[in-house]
């Protein structure tokens, strides 16, 4: 219960990082924090207290191991993070490109 | 860079690509595997680049024989794929080798194979995209 909870406070620590930053790329890093809590959390959920790796063995006589479906699940989740950390540095460069900076206070051409 | 960043990346960069190779060979016997064993042997890559700077015109070539090598290994993974409908069950995916015996090397039949080149083109993508982040950059202070 106490690793969820301080998942839960990682979880915390990123959406804080993505509210009050103003550098872009600091918003990305935070965003990238955040994702790794939910990450941490899913291989936490899955995982069984003295499992091995759920992998065949020769020796047989280890019977117990960890939940291999969140584990599936997370790496299809980092590839996809990658991805968009990719696509959002991208528009974050464009972005450097039109306005000169990564101030998101400077950045106001949608402001009304 | 500094001559002591160059020359610890070159005493380490060798190391890292060997130990992917390790991570992608072994993909069906310990954790790890393809995309693991790829993003390693791409750091060793990215690594050797950032401490060594890189020439604008070599890097666009760079850039496509790394795009190249990616599709040519999503096709090959392809190819394993869609023999397992030639051979045996007659099903996608099937794993028409031999499996020999559990936790030998020589083992899984089909699995090592496309774990090798799942991890081929984990590394081409990865340094397609860290290819063409260098590439813009260079492209803006022109």
């Amino acid at each position: 219960m106490t690793l969820y909870i301080l998942c839960f406070i990682l979880l915390m620590v990123g959406l804080w990082g993505v509210l009050t930053r103003r550098n872009l790329i600091k918003i990305i890093i935070a965003l990238s924090v955040m994702q790794y809590s939910i990450n941490l959390f899913f291989i936490l959920i899955g995982y069984i207290k003295g499992g091995a790796a759920p992998i065949l063995r020769s020796d047989a006589a280890l019977t117990t191991y960890v939940d291999p479906l969140p584990q599936a699940m997370i790496l299809t989740v980092i590839v996809i993070g990658l991805a968009t950390t990719a696509l959002l540095l991208s528009i974050a460069i464009k972005l450097y490109k039109k306005h000169n900076t990564f101030d998101v206070n400077q950045i106001n051409l949608l402001k009304g | 860079m500094t001559i002591i960043v160059k020359k610890v990346t070159q005493l380490v960069s060798g190391a890292i690509f060997l130990f992917g190779i390790y991570i992608l060979v072994h993909g069906h016997l310990t954790p790890g595997g393809g995309f693991a064993g790829g993003a390693l042997i791409a750091g060793a890559f990215i690594l050797l680049i950032l401490s060594y700077g890189s020439d604008y015109l070599k890097l666009v070539d760079k850039e496509k024989g790394s795009a190249l090598t990616e599709s040519v290994a999503i096709f090959g993974f392809l190819l394993f794929a869609a023999a397992g409908l030639l051979f045996g069950l007659k099903t996608f995916f099937y794993n028409f080798l031999p499996t020999g015996e559990i936790g030998k090397i020589n083992s899984a039949g089909i699995i090592p194979f496309c774990n090798v080149l799942i991890g081929i083109e984990v590394a081409a993508a990865l340094l397609s995209i860290f290819y063409a982040f260098l590439i813009y950059k260079e492209e803006v202070q022109k």
